[in-house]
């Protein structure tokens, strides 16, 4: 285990060597993924310009509502796990997409350490520090700029299990990253089912409530993103539905467990692609 | 125009096996990006349920959900990665082969590109559209489609992918010497996207939105999309169609004139 850490550690100080190369790669990076979430926060802004509050009802019956600064605090608490397996685990990608297709996977394979591992923590993505900037700097402007009868219900305390849950929530990133990036050591390219898959995390930064059963379904168990953000935001304001939090820990170690399975039987099958 | 065709016919044939041989990629991140539409759909949808008055700036919830999948379906075929092609065989110089060849650069690129497209017109394009049309049929009680302009919406569709092909052109070009694709890509794309009203309809965002609407962004989707929901009227349409074709030519000769430029002060080392 300490050697693994000591391992990941080496590699991180590879990169940000490599990133004082490229400053302006980085540079461009960084400004393009802030200028997203600007124009995306820009955009919720302006829908919500138009309401009063996001209602959600049942028969015309108004069950829930949400006002804009909680719709900014879960759309920014999306972004902190999102933006952490981002920074740390973001190799995965590369795997699906041409790792595999282009041979370069055996290195891997000759390596004394677990491949999986190996692949992960090649790559210290340092853009991520602005998806989780991003959330952070949401968070603190939505709770600051809320009206006091929203504000009171926050209780702080509630961070706490939260924050126990986190890494949780990142490993359900990963997870749901590798497995489907393992595919690829069958069919070499893998990265558009990643892809596909990943998109459904957009469906976590609004309520949930708002969608369809189906929709719920899937982001809750199957791809369960709204675990990672708007269960445990709701969770901060207003204390509702904590029983999302267990049900993240088990989920995500179920998922966890399946995704190393494909791992593993994938790797058993990989026949190289190149030369 | 029979000789052009002759030519470049081949380069059709290419990228259409192209895009048959990768089709499963394809088909994984379409579903991937429906996604979205999927999300806003849902969002809207509460936005309508909360607003007391059934239209917002013009729109009906129906209208929103005409917009949300057409806008998506008109970036997607108008979409252009020739910047990408451009950037790649400067850099590996397998460019000095097509220069060789009494063939037009960047009319490879566009003939190659269509043989994609027109697979994707029968599997993307057909299914949305029959899709929105069957919403619209199935929530209104009445069918909505307007035949002749939808010959009007598609002849947009058409400049608008005139435009996106020759302003990526360009934006190749600049990319290469900025040599990175990744960070100016981003840019792009969200710069792109928030101009040409792909995010949130230009009509929200007030006389912002109506300046918007002249700059080339707009003639991207969101004039095709305006006479497609039938939004625009007589005048409107020969208005902006006409900016299309303006947008049209001026990035055309632009593009020459980067193109012709940047070929005397390319070198190839081998290739």
């Amino acid at each position: 285990m300490f050697r693994y850490m000591r391992l990941h550690k080496i590699f991180i100080k590879q990169d940000l060597k490599k990133l004082m190369e490229y400053k302006v790669d980085f540079l461009l990076g960084a400004v393009g993924f802030l200028l997203e979430q600007a124009v995306q926060i820009f955009c919720l802004g302006i829908i919500f310009a138009s309401i009063p509050a996001l209602v959600y009802r049942e028969n015309g019956v108004v069950q829930d509502s949400w006002i804009f600064n909680e719709v900014l605090f879960i759309y920014g608490f999306s972004l902190i796990p999102k933006g952490i397996d981002h920074l740390f685990f973001d190799n995965l990608w590369g795997l699906g997409y041409w790792i595999v297709d282009k041979g370069d996977f055996d290195k891997y394979l000759t390596r004394p350490v677990y491949s999986w591992f190996y692949v992960l923590c090649e790559k210290f993505c340092v853009d991520a520090l602005g998806e989780i900037i991003v959330g952070v700097a949401l968070i603190i402007y939505s709770t600051l700029t809320m009206p006091m009868e929203v504000a009171s219900a926050i209780n702080w305390w509630r961070v706490l299990p939260v924050l126990a849950v986190m890494p949780f929530c990142i490993m359900i990133f990963t997870s749901v990253k590798t497995a489907t990036a393992a595919i690829s050591f069958w069919t070499k390219r893998s990265g558009h089912i990643t892809h596909m898959c990943y998109m459904t995390n957009d469906f976590a930064k609004y309520p949930a409530k708002i969608y369809n059963v189906f929709v719920k379904t899937v982001i809750t168990y199957i791809l369960p993103f709204a675990l990672t953000a708007y269960y445990p935001a709701i969770f901060i304001l207003r204390g509702e539905s904590w029983w999302s939090l267990p049900v993240t820990v088990l989920v995500s170690v179920v998922l966890f467990a399946v995704s190393q399975f494909i791992w593993n039987k994938g790797i058993s099958s990989y026949e190289s692609a190149g030369s | 125009m029979k000789r052009l065709i002759r030519i470049y016919k081949p380069f059709t044939r290419a990228g259409l096996l192209e895009m048959v041989a990768y089709r499963v990629n394809f088909i994984f991140f379409l579903l991937g990006e429906i996604m979205k539409c999927f999300v806003m759909f849902f969002v809207w949808k509460a936005v309508f349920d909360s607003s007391v008055e059934p239209t917002l700036h013009g729109f009906t919830y129906d209208n929103m959900v005409v917009y949300i999948f057409i806008t998506f379906l008109s970036g997607y075929i108008t979409y252009s990665d020739g910047s990408y092609v451009v950037g790649k065989e400067i850099l590996d110089g397998s460019i000095a082969m097509r220069m060789i060849k009494p063939v037009n650069f960047d009319m490879c690129f566009l003939f190659q590109e269509l043989g994609g497209k027109i697979l994707q017109l029968l599997i993307v394009f057909l299914p949305i559209t029959v899709g929105v049309e069957a919403y619209r049929w199935i929530a209104n009680g009445v069918f909505m489609m307007n035949i002749p302009m939808f010959f009007v919406y598609f002849l947009s569709l058409l400049l608008a992918y005139g435009i996106n092909f020759f302003f990526n052109v360009i934006y190749g070009f600049l990319a290469f010497y900025l040599k990175n694709l990744w960070g100016t890509d981003i840019i792009k794309g969200v710069i792109v996207g928030f101009l040409s009203g792909a995010t949130v309809p230009l009509a929200f965002m007030g006389a912002f939105g109506e300046a918007i609407g002249f700059l080339p962004f707009a003639s991207l989707s969101y004039t095709p999309v305006m006479i497609y929901m039938g939004m625009y009227s007589a005048g409107e349409i020969i208005f902006y169609m006409g900016l299309q074709i303006v947008w049209l030519l001026v990035f055309a000769v632009t593009s020459r004139l980067v193109l012709n430029s940047a070929m005397k002060r390319l070198v190839v080392h081998g290739g």
